[in-house]
């Protein structure tokens, strides 16, 4: 779970500038398995393989390419990318400040978090207040890689958080799926019946009690089986399986053989 | 255009039934690159190799382990796992109601929206009972085998039904060990006051994508054969914490 | 969350969480943990010192999930200390060292009630200070079977005018150390013997003893895994908690208990936990610490 920066960089608003790293705010599935060799449980890797030379390629070889047809790309450097819009590939600026509760969910696509930069800690620490006590979040944009995100920066518990939002034209308006009302007569009194309920059942939410079933099974089930079965070993480097040297064998032999015998 | 609906269900809490359609809210645009080998250009495919051995190995002889300990797994197959995934009943099964904004938005994970199925009453009622009352839905129900967890809200006469986190799949902002800094009265009222200054009402549509199309530039111009200058980004001077007070005066001063 | 600063020497340490109880079934809390670390301090700090931590985490307690984390937290206090270790592919990777009675109380206020290190120390990374034999008991098999095993490998490394130590998993198994602390030794050469050693003894004793790990081999015998012995192998530290059902330790023991409990044949005997660790050490120091001051040649090499 070490929170590993993503991205470091500064918030700005106005004049104010503000050092921070971008840290991961969920992790998607603490159950993680390792992919394993059935023959030897050799632990696997996921890495990129060229088919052309039938290897292995190191991070070092890879670069990113633009499909321009078949078989053919063009290649994009880091450097280039990052010139598209070099002012906001190292800057979270904020454009305004909005009321959180009138950013739609509809818009949200992924969080993380911002924690304080070398030096910024104090005025991170009054960005937090601030919107604390507005109610308000910051509407930036910046550049992570090939992708501009316009992102909201708002409070989670005492810490700020940056959520990706979606464009407005990468959302479907609801229009498309909801028909508009037809002459069906009035629902009043089946709305009073469910609001009765509603407000019968309410309570508050603590995300904690709802258990993640699919994980507690797979944890009874790693459980289960650890109990009955010994767990296999994967062996840890690459070796033959030769005997040792000669002379040590003998000596070793020798040794045991002195052995009263092993009970 | 309507669009196909994903799944068909029907919330249920107490006594009630709403059939109903699950439908896309978001439709992603981007730019797709792929990974290339320098060389030659050659594109990357993604191989399970051996990490000793740096070989490819094949599809059926890859088994899945869970690390009990350093470099100990138990081995786990296909048959088990799929003997774990629930048996869907395409029900939506709403267990409380909460007040509306309660939800920290980092358990937010994707967003549908619903459309009556069959008949529009008992969707017409419940979108303006949860709309009456300022509640939302906490559901679970199983789609295409897997479990989900879910929030159902109302806006205006449309439902949506959000999918969450699992509270473990939330960091918890504790272990971001954040410092405690001390603010003074003045230095808080000053960014309470720039803060009001540059607000805005949200407006999705001000906020467009050139990103985008500048990027769909630049490829542009290297497929002609043009050279791309190189801009570096600059990273601003952090704004030293006994100026705080200073600078956001000053920025005050500019905004209004 | 609640949260507590502890001074420790000139530096403070700040505690959160600390009635959650992390071993239910038995009741010790993040409060008899650190309490327990603290205790132990003067004899496990000597055998963490320059090496690279794995933290083994338990935030939700025995029960709960856990997860093994190699790299230091980056949201660690500017004091710990830390070495940066290359990695295969390349890059580095920052590591803790717990050089200190703080750097331990921070470790565990994370919940890392497992501390596994390696044999080499960061500055000296190709060069184990010590050799181990990993025994293992397969399904049928149990530690007074490791008991006999690890009494015929103390005999015959005696022979080779090798002395060894001997220390229990705190689950199932023993930990047969040799001290070598020799700069000359390297993991190519631990390897070698004690692969060598191990499949003699399982020539020898075929019903009793295998050298490889695959499970079938392993049914009602006693796994010696010299493999332990490689540059990124990491084993459970000395005096270490486990996350068991109840707080056990990974416990030096001295051989003429090792001979006593294995006659007795009662394998609950080689359960040891926290309090029988915190008197023992009291009574007897560390058992432990020719480990690190004995220097010892492998013949042959």
């Amino acid at each position: 779970m070490a929170l590993q920066s993503i991205w470091t960089g500064t918030i700005t608003f106005s004049l104010v500038a503000i050092p921070v790293r971008l840290v991961k705010a969920v992790r998607p599935d603490r159950i993680s398995f390792r992919m394993l060799h059935a023959k030897d449980y050799s632990p696997l890797i996921r890495a990129f393989y060229c088919p052309d030379e039938d290897r292995m390629v190191p991070p070092g070889e890879i670069v990113r390419g633009y499909e321009v047809g078949p078989e053919q790309y063009i290649e994009v450097t880091e450097d280039e990318l990052d010139s598209v819009s070099p002012e906001r590939s190292r800057t979270i600026e904020i454009m305004d400040f909005v009321d959180v509760s009138d950013v739609d969910p509809l818009y949200y696509d992924r969080p993380y978090y911002l924690a304080p930069g070398r030096g910024g800690e104090k005025a991170y620490g009054l960005l937090v207040q601030v919107m604390l006590r507005t109610n308000r979040g910051g509407i930036a944009k910046f550049v992570l890689g090939e992708r501009e995100h316009l992102v909201l920066l708002r409070v989670s518990g005492a810490a700020l958080s940056l959520v990706t939002l979606h464009y407005s034209d990468e959302v479907v308006p609801a229009a498309e799926t909801v028909p508009e009302e037809k002459e069906e007569g009035g629902v009043e009194e089946e709305k009073d019946r469910m609001a009765r309920t509603i407000r019968r059942m309410e309570a508050r939410f603590d995300p904690a009690r709802y258990r993640d079933d699919r994980r507690r099974k797979i944890m009874a089930l790693l459980g289960r089986k650890e109990e009955v079965e010994a767990p296999v070993e994967a062996p840890t480097s690459f070796e033959d399986t030769q005997e040792g040297p000669g002379d040590l064998v003998a000596v070793l032999q020798e040794s045991v053989r002195k052995l009263k015998g092993v009970r | 255009m309507v669009s196909r609906a994903l799944w068909k269900g029907q919330i249920h809490f107490g006594d009630f039934d709403v059939p109903v359609k699950l439908h896309t809210a978001v439709r992603e645009q981007r730019i797709q690159f792929h990974l290339l080998h320098s060389r030659d250009h050659v594109r990357l495919r993604q191989h399970m190799l051996c990490a000793y051995e740096k070989v490819p190995v094949p599809r059926e002889e890859q088994v899945r382990g869970f690390e009990v300990g350093e470099g100990r797994y138990i081995i786990v197959d296909d048959d088990e796992l799929e003997r774990l995934e629930p048996e869907g009943n395409r029900t939506i099964e709403i267990h409380d109601f909460v007040r509306g904004g309660q939800i920290d938005p980092l358990y937010f994970d994707r967003v549908y929206y619903l459309a009556p199925d069959v008949m529009l009453r008992g969707y017409r009622a419940l979108a303006e009972a949860l709309g009456e009352t300022g509640m939302e839905g906490i559901c679970t129900w199983t789609m295409r085998k897997r479990s989900y967890l879910g929030s159902l809200a109302a806006k205006g006469k449309a439902m949506r039904l959000i999918t969450l986190r699992h509270a473990d799949e939330v960091i918890d902002a504790g272990s971001l060990d954040l410092p405690v800094t001390g603010l003074s009265d003045r230095e808080l009222e000053a960014g309470v006051n720039l803060v009001t200054a540059l607000s805005a009402p949200f407006q999705p549509e001000k906020f467009k994508n050139d990103h985008q199309k500048k990027l769909r530039e630049l490829i542009d111009r290297k497929a002609a054969g043009e050279k791309i200058s190189i801009l570096r980004p600059r990273q601003r001077r952090a704004t030293p914490p006994d100026r705080l007070l200073e600078t956001l005066e000053a920025s005050l001063k500019k905004a209004v | 969350m609640k949260r507590i600063a502890a001074r420790i020497g000139e530096r403070v340490v700040s505690l959160s969480n600390l009635d959650k109880d992390l071993y239910p079934s038995y009741g010790f809390t993040k409060a008899d943990v650190l309490e327990y670390y603290r205790r132990i301090s003067p004899c496990i700090l000597p055998h963490l010192r320059d090496r690279a931590l794995t933290l083994k985490r338990y935030p939700d307690g025995i029960g709960g999930d856990h997860f093994f984390e190699k790299r230091c937290p980056a949201h660690r206090p500017g004091w710990v200390e830390t070495a940066n270790i290359p990695q295969s592919g390349g890059e580095e990777m920052t590591v803790c060292l717990v050089n200190g009675l703080h750097t331990l109380m921070w470790v565990e206020n994370l919940a890392s009630l497992e501390l596994h290190v390696p044999l080499a120390r960061v500055s000296t990374p190709g060069i184990p200070d010590s050799m181990v034999f990993d025994l293992d008991p397969g399904e049928g098999a149990d530690v007074i079977d490791c008991g006999h095993i690890a009494l015929a490998l103390r005999d015959i490394l005696g022979d080779l005018g090798l002395e060894c130590f001997v220390k229990t998993s705190g689950k199932k198994g023993l930990h047969v150390y040799v001290p070598l602390n020799r700069e000359e030794t390297t993991f190519d050469d631990t390897r070698r013997f004690s692969k060598t050693l191990a499949q003699v003894l399982e020539r020898s004793y075929p019903q009793k003893v295998t050298s490889v790990m695959a499970k079938d081999a392993r049914k009602g015998r006693v796994f010696i895994n010299w493999s332990q012995n490689g540059p990124s192998n990491t084993t459970v530290c000395v005096y270490s908690l486990r996350a068991r059902e109840s707080p056990t330790v990974s416990l030096p023991l001295a051989w003429g208990e090792i001979e006593r409990l294995t006659r007795q044949a009662d394998p609950g005997e080689f359960q040891f936990i926290h309090s029988d660790a915190l008197q023992r050490a009291e009574r007897d120091g560390d058992l432990f610490s020719g480990l690190l001051e004995l220097r010892q040649t492998l013949p042959g090499f």
